[in-house]
This record gives C-alpha cells, structure tokens and sequence, in this order.
C-alpha cells in the first residue's frame, strides 16, 4: 500500500520537476530534492530516468544548500580585522595583525572577552575559555579559527 | 593573572554579556554599566570576597532571566487584554 503511495508521489513529481528544470534554477531545486529522497525507498523502475536527471550539468549547479564561500587564510583575516575596526574602543589606525591587546592597543582583560564573543558571533562556533584567553592578537586569532576550521593555505 | 578565580569572573563576565544583548534599554547601555561594575572591583585579591562578588553577579544573571521572563509575560497579557 505504502509502495504504491510512493510510485504515485514519484510519478506525479517526475514529470513537474522536468518541466521546472527549463524553469528558473531557483524553483528546481525543491522538486529534485523532493524526489531524490523518495528514490531512497526501493524505486528501481523510476531510478535510472530520475539519476539521469539529477546528475545533468543543471542539476548539480542547483545543489548548494547556501553555503558560504570557502574560507583561507586570507578571508579569515579579513574577517577578523573586520570585526575588530568595528569594535568601538579600537583605533583603527593603530591596529596591526601582530599587535598585542593589552600592550599594543591598551585593552584590559574585559574588552579582549568581548572581542572573543565577537569572533564567536563571526565565525559561528565557540571557543573554550581556556583558549580564549590565550588568543591575545589578530594573528593568533587567525591561526586558531584556521586550525578549527581545518584552512592550512 | 595567576588567580585560580579569574576563570571564574571571566566566565560570569561573558554569561552577564551575553543576556545584556537583549536589555530593554539596549546592549551597549548594558555593557557600559557592566564593566564598570567589574572595574569597580579589579583590585580585589582576597578569594572570600571575589566569591561573593561572584556570587553576586550570579544572582543580577537570576534577576535578568526574571526580567526577561517578566516581559515576556507581559507582552502577551497586553496583547490578550488590551482595553484593561
């Protein structure tokens, strides 16, 4: 009864999603996927019609589940002295990416949390209080994001 | 720098931070009042007293938590009954 269903689903979508394909890419993406996921439960008369669908030149350019652009080295720099030309008691001008907190641009301990949670807020994980206390300039900075998020150029 | 409670007021300082983000009179206000407050107390070294000052700070985290709680409350109540 429920394979039935199922057969019924896949063909009543198969033929929508083809035509969606000379569509928009946007609106594609939703029908395929719809589809792909049924083909999991032992569909094999509809398989080989759907693969040769999805894996069209079109149908890979439509998976990209909004993800962000890769990050380097570079990016994450760029981030990080971002976010820190942001943060009101820094001087802009005087920052440099091997300058010290404390010593270099006369934050105390208080402001240098602040500027880990903002990290925390830009890159989207947290970073332990043990580390965090450590992490005392933009490159170290860098270098410990690029160490979490496995960037080695 | 060597004090084993300085991880301690770290982490309370960062938890008061984080629910400073949504204060009524907003997170900058928050946060300007919230490291004075630590300020007040940098030169403070003897452990009893950092730990009812911590255990003060936990308690303002139990105030604001009501705080929001209680705004919540009430953002609901004057949207049920609005004429009263």
């Amino acid at each position: 009864m429920a394979s039935r269903v199922l057969v019924q689903c896949v063909r009543s979508l198969a033929p929508s999603s083809r035509t969606l394909y000379q569509g928009s890419t946007v609106s594609a993406r939703l029908p395929n996927q719809r589809a792909f996921s049924l083909l999991s439960s032992s569909q094999k008369t509809r398989q080989t019609n759907l693969t040769r669908q999805i894996s069209s030149p079109l149908g890979q350019l439509c998976r990209k589940y909004g993800d962000l652009p890769p990050l380097t080295l570079e990016t994450i720099k760029d981030r990080v002295l971002y976010v820190l030309k942001l943060y009101d008691k820094i001087n802009p001008e005087k920052l440099q990416t091997t300058s010290h907190f404390l010593k270099d641009l006369g934050l105390d301990s208080l402001d240098q949390v602040e500027i880990i949670m903002a990290m925390e807020d830009e890159f989207g994980f947290e970073i332990p209080d043990v580390e965090a206390e450590k992490l005392m300039s933009p490159q170290e900075i860098v270098q410990y994001i690029a160490e979490k998020k496995d960037v080695y150029e | 720098m060597a004090n084993p409670l300085r991880g301690e007021v770290v982490r309370l300082y960062k938890n008061l931070l984080f629910l400073g983000r949504e204060y009524p009179k907003g997170a900058n206000y928050f946060r300007e009042r919230l490291k004075t407050a630590f300020m007040k107390n940098r030169d403070e070294t003897d452990p009893e007293k950092i730990k009812t000052l911590i255990a003060r700070g936990e308690f303002v985290i139990k105030e604001l938590e009501a705080l929001y709680y209680l705004r919540k409350y009430r953002a609901l109540k004057k949207r049920y009954y609005e004429d009263d």
